[in-house]
């Protein structure tokens, strides 16, 4: 990807799980609240929601001496090699802005929901609409040249947008590791964590699910491949070897046909 | 005694077409979902939210009638004795010119195994289908795996039935009447099935 390719860094160390950046989601984005359940923690909504692009998940954690915090802010990572326009047949429907991020349209969303299945993050959702929602990193205000309204709205500068280079050299030179420098082709968002992983429920090696690989770049281009060979192996079949005739048939009735 | 003998009712040959029907329409309407490269075969439908409209009930017909099909045959294609297995050792003599003397019963051993991958992979679709229509409702691997298989068992079954076309039509000349008009000539039942139609012929004169 272009070297102008931007970036979203959210360094986690920095979060103090304010939520500023969920409600101003909300509010640049026109999302309806969702009602929500007490489950007896601060985390709220439990899950991305059609009206929820951005979320803190809090993780709680015990560590012998008392329990302690970690948020993640929980979105789509607008993956370089992204599942979910590998397997979205409808052109435009997701498409990559000139920033580099993943954006969608719904008019042009066809409600198939291939993208919730081939998202290594399982971000996609769906909502009364049958369309897909993410976050799209507010495509509508970098474009012209405004900060995303969640970094916008961060206290801390947790949320960071800048060139991608820029940020990943920023975190570098004060010895802060990188998630997503070079998954899937470079994460459009990186984090900064404070621990592994899979402490924050991210995978530490994200990738393409199997399956996802195997029929969009395996079976898709055998198949084609598969239904050509097919037509040109009968044709071929029938100009070599040939059909199998009724020898006799004319010989036996004499040309003539009488039932 | 006419130069015919009947292979296939009125009923038979209703269910058949039904079902080709049914296949070309999931074809159509499935191929663009399976690639963009076909992403003009959606216009067919008024665009893709249509084709998927048309994918998902008429592939409830597809999976009824062609189940059904497998079903009313499955006693005679379930069974392979040991002519058949002399057919597929010669691949039913389709590779070389000469003569090969063949001796099927109603159908012969490539035929039923065309039947019982039909009657598997409808089975297949059909399930992984269902998943794929609903894919919220199932984990998200089980609906993974479903996508791999429907394209997979989609793309085997369209080449296995070019050939199907292939042989029941300019492969076999004569073939393709059977399914149009319910009748072979004797000619075509003794080169292509002798078992089946000395039986037939047995019974011809028994009424
Ligand atoms: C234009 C397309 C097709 C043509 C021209 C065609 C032609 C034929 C013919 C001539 C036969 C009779 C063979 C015999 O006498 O032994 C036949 C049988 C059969 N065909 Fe097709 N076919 C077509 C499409 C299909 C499709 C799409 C399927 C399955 C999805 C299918 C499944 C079968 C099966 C299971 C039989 C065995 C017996 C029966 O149908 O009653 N055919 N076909
Ligand atoms: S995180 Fe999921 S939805 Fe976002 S770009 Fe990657 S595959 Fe697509
Ligand atoms: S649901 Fe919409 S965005 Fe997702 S893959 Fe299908 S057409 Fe593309």
């Amino acid at each position: 990807m272009a070297e102008s390719r931007m970036g979203f860094l959210i360094d986690t160390s920095r979060c103090i799980g304010c939520r500023s950046c969920q409600v101003a989601c909300k509010q640049w984005n026109k999302l309806e609240a969702d009602k929500t359940a007490n489950k007896g923690t601060y985390e709220n909504p439990g899950d991305l929601t059609p009206n929820l692009y951005n979320r803190i998940r809090f993780i709680e954690k015990d560590d012998g001496g008392g329990v302690k915090w970690f948020f993640l802010s929980e979105r789509c990572v607008h993956c370089g090699d992204a599942g979910c326009m590998k397997v979205c047949p409808s052109p435009g429907a997701l498409y990559r802005t000139n920033e580099g991020f993943v954006a969608f349209n719904k008019e042009k969303c066809i409600a198939c929901k291939y993208c919730v299945s081939a998202c290594p993050f399982n971000v996609p959702r769906y909502g009364a609409d049958e369309k897909v929602s993410k976050c799209h990193l507010c495509s509508d205000r970098i474009g012209v040249g405004m900060a995303p309204a969640c970094a916008k709205a961060c206290p801390t500068q947790t949320l960071q947008y800048g060139p991608r280079g820029g940020l990943i050299a920023k975190s570098k030179a004060s010895k802060k590791a990188v998630y997503g420098e070079a998954d899937l082709s470079g994460l459009g968002v990186l984090y900064v964590l404070d621990d592994k992983p899979e402490t924050y429920g991210l995978p530490a090696n994200p990738a393409i699910p199997t399956s996802i690989f195997l029929w969009k770049d395996v079976v898709k281009p055998l198949g084609i491949l598969g239904f050509w060979g097919s037509v040109a192996a009968v044709l071929f079949h029938y100009v070599t070897i040939g059909p199998k005739k009724l020898e006799g048939e004319r010989s036996e009735n004499g040309g003539v046909r009488h039932d | 005694m006419t130069r015919y003998v009947e292979r296939f009712n009125t009923g038979e040959r209703v269910l058949h077409w039904f079902v080709t029907m049914t296949f070309f329409t999931q074809i159509l309407s499935g191929i663009g979902l399976f690639s963009r490269l076909f992403v003009g075969y959606f216009d067919l439908f008024g665009g893709g939210q249509g084709a998927i409209l048309v994918h998902k009930y008429a592939g409830v017909l597809f999976l009824a009638s062609s189940l059904l099909l497998f079903l009313n045959h499955r006693k005679e294609i379930s069974v392979l004795d040991d002519d058949d297995r002399f057919w597929l050792s010669r691949l039913g003599g389709y590779l070389s010119r000469g003569h090969f003397e063949e001796n099927n019963g109603k159908f012969n051993a490539g035929q039923k195994l065309f039947g019982m991958f039909m009657g598997a992979s409808t089975v297949f679709l059909g399930i992984t289908g269902l998943i794929i229509w609903w894919p919220l409702a199932f984990p998200r691997g089980i609906v993974q795996i479903s996508l791999l298989i429907h394209g997979l068992i989609f793309v085997l079954f369209f080449m296995l039935v070019i050939l199907h076309v292939y042989l029941a039509t300019i492969g076999n000349p004569g073939t393709l009447d059977g399914m149009i008009w319910g009748r072979v000539t004797r000619l075509w039942a003794k080169k292509h099935h002798p078992k089946w139609y000395k039986e037939r012929a047995g019974q011809e004169k028994t009424t």
